[in-house]
């Protein structure tokens, strides 16, 4: 029994969040997928292969370019008894839809007083891998201030699988956010049915010196860094937040006091950013503090391989950031 | 629905309406007066199982379709005794356990949302249709004609309600919208579209009946545009951009005394008969207000209930 317990699979990204749609929608009937090019073609990343082929067209449904359509087709789907799952291409286009998400979805179960709810999954995939300036950003700060939803953005496949199987359990709407350079990565994930609990960050470095808070894509970046910190004789604790709305205060805060210095790393704007957000709530339960806070510089992301690399972090630069915050800080 | 109970009912939005804007504390409205025969004339046409949903001016159509007027005027009032506790107000009331999955108060935010509970309705089999009113104010949005589309392709139980009050706030139809009629812009998705007279309620009643009926068999989504006119300025907070000849010529046109006087020549109703009717319609306005009145606010604790 301990043997099937801890076994485990390998999987890339993609596979994992077919797995986990696979699942549910032959648990639940009311599960069912739509977006551009989700059905025999598979997804722009093949993260919804074999879904048609499994459950046919009713169930995983071509639609026309049309965001901001397909995000309220789906909202009145899940208002009105289904569990929809709508694939907006990329994290950019989703400012076509944010009318009916922030508007109608988010604040569906207030304004109704719990008559009606939508639960909604709004998978999409953020980040840059040479596409230009309106198919490459991370913009889910944007969504932390809305009350009435809920963010996360898995960075390996078994949080993929995780937090894809419990945000379709989840009453109203979830944005899921992936990113284009996890899908060619693979991971272990267990074989046996399992969820990743919203609002759960987890400790992916155990360090002592400085605690660095990240997501998604970003999480490799910070553990590369924090290798080669280690090397200058800097412990660095890498947070991945896995999940941004609710933050996990309690975990981000507790490390925070032991490390006693904040430094957050994220591949979108720094203004008003994630970063900030973990900064401002971390000091209201720990008080001032030295915080750092590392993101793309305030220009667009360019197809441009040069400038492309120049904007986003890489670990060289966040290795030197952290570095300098925390010799600043008098470590 | 019967003439009589039409007018009865065109009767009780008008009377409601103004019992609500006479109030001091009425906040900010969007009135229907004027435009009932639409309100009434479709919810003639909506059964049980079917859902309606609306844009923000969507006190007629709350009680067109059968809410309880008490509950409708505490909502309005914002008390908790309304089917939100007070929280939706005008521009986002439901009950959808009455048939009215509600208003959304973004101009074209609730034709997709329309769609996707059409799309429910087709994916389990489960009984009625979807139909969602909106204004000739949403015909220039992105959301219509994205969704016209959608509900074509897919075949859509849905019914697409344009209330044509011919003015958006301010801005007349003919400066805000290039199509020379509406309803073609469903026949360029192959949807049957009708056009007809948005201040004759048996009208829209027949119209709505046929297109309804015929979305209910499966042939996919319809389309009627009513013409109607609008009385009030937009809101009770707006000022009239119209003149005062204009608003002449056009309450010339009020459905009510129309469908009243029709009643009259057939002799289906007298005249005592009618005023016994704007009597109870009077009273059950009263009732309403004294059970609004009756309810208290919400807790200011509220504010953080039904949040996620």
């Amino acid at each position: 029994m301990s043997f099937e317990r801890s076994a485990t699979q390998r999987l890339f990204y993609r596979e994992a969040i077919a797995r986990a749609l696979r699942e549910k929608m032959a648990a639940d009937p009311s599960v069912f997928v739509m977006g551009q090019d989700v059905g025999a073609f598979g997804g722009a990343y093949l993260e919804f292969d074999g879904l048609f082929a499994a459950f046919g067209p009713a169930r995983v449904r071509d639609t026309p370019v049309a965001e901001a359509a397909m995000i309220g087709i789906a909202l009145g789907a899940g208002a009105a008894g289904l569990r929809p799952v709508v694939s907006i291409t990329y994290m950019d286009f989703i400012m076509l839809g944010l009318d009916p998400l922030v508007n109608y979805g988010a604040k569906l179960r207030y304004k109704t007083a719990g008559r009606l709810t939508a639960p909604l999954l709004l998978k999409t995939t953020a980040g840059a891998k040479g596409q230009g300036v309106a198919h490459s950003q991370c913009i889910e700060a944007w969504l932390m201030g809305v009350p009435g939803l809920k963010l996360v953005a898995p960075a390996t496949p078994d949080d993929a699988y995780g937090l894809m199987i419990a945000a379709l359990e989840e009453p109203g709407p979830v944005v899921f956010i992936d990113h284009k350079k996890l899908f060619p990565g693979a991971g272990e994930v267990a074989v046996a049915p399992h969820r990743t609990p919203l609002g759960k960050a987890r400790i992916i470095r155990p360090g002592t010196d400085v605690t660095i808070t990240t997501h998604s894509y970003m999480t490799r970046v910070a553990l590369d860094a924090a290798a080669l910190l280690q090397i200058q004789g800097l412990s660095c604790e890498v947070i991945d937040l896995r999940t941004l709305l609710p933050l996990d205060l309690d975990l981000i805060a507790a490390s925070v006091a032991r490390t006693g210095a904040l430094v957050t790393l994220e591949e979108g704007q720094l203004t008003c950013g994630v970063g900030a957000e973990v900064a401002a709530q971390v000091q209201r339960v720990l008080g001032p503090l030295k915080v750092h806070r590392i993101g793309a510089l305030a220009a667009p992301v360019s197809s441009n391989p040069v400038l492309e690399r120049a904007c986003i972090p890489d670990a060289a630069r966040v290795a030197a950031e952290v570095e300098f915050a925390t010799r600043r800080s008098g470590r | 629905m019967t003439r009589i109970a039409i007018l009865r009912r065109m009767k009780l939005i008008r009377a409601f309406e103004a019992a609500l804007a006479a109030r001091r504390d009425h906040g900010f409205q969007l009135l229907s007066t004027g435009e009932e025969a639409v309100a009434v004339g479709l919810c003639a046409a909506l059964g049980t199982d079917d859902q309606l949903l609306t844009g923000g001016r969507s006190i007629g159509f709350a009680l067109a379709r059968g809410l309880d007027p008490g509950c409708v005027m505490a909502e309005l009032l914002g008390k908790v005794a309304g089917p939100n506790r007070g929280r939706a107000g005008r521009g986002h009331l439901s009950w959808p356990e009455a048939g009215f999955f509600g208003a959304h108060a973004v101009v074209g935010g609730n034709i997709s949302v329309a769609a996707g509970v059409a799309l429910a309705r087709l994916m389990t089999g489960a009984p009625g249709i979807a139909a969602v009113v909106f204004g000739d104010g949403a015909c220039g949005a992105g959301s219509l004609h994205e969704t016209l589309n959608i509900a074509a392709l897919w075949r859509l139980p849905l019914l697409f309600v344009c209330n044509n009050n011919q003015i958006s706030v301010s801005t007349p139809r003919g400066a805000a919208l290039a199509a020379a009629s509406i309803a073609d812009l469903a026949r360029a998705h192959g949807i049957p579209a009708q056009t007809v007279d948005g201040m004759d309620a048996e009208a829209v009643a027949a119209a709505a009946s046929h297109a309804a009926e015929a979305v209910r068999q499966g042939e996919g989504p319809a389309f009627i545009e009513c013409v109607s006119h609008r009385f009030a300025p937009h809101s009770t907070a707006a000022r009239e951009t119209r003149t005062a000849a204009q608003l002449q010529d056009i309450r010339s046109r009020c459905p009510i005394d129309a469908l009243a006087r029709a009643l009259l020549a057939s002799a289906e109703v007298g005249k005592s008969a009618l005023e016994r009717m704007d009597d109870d319609v009077a009273d059950q306005v009263r009732r309403a207000m004294g059970f609004a009145e009756a309810s208290p606010y919400p807790d200011a604790a509220e504010a953080l209930a039904d949040v996620v």
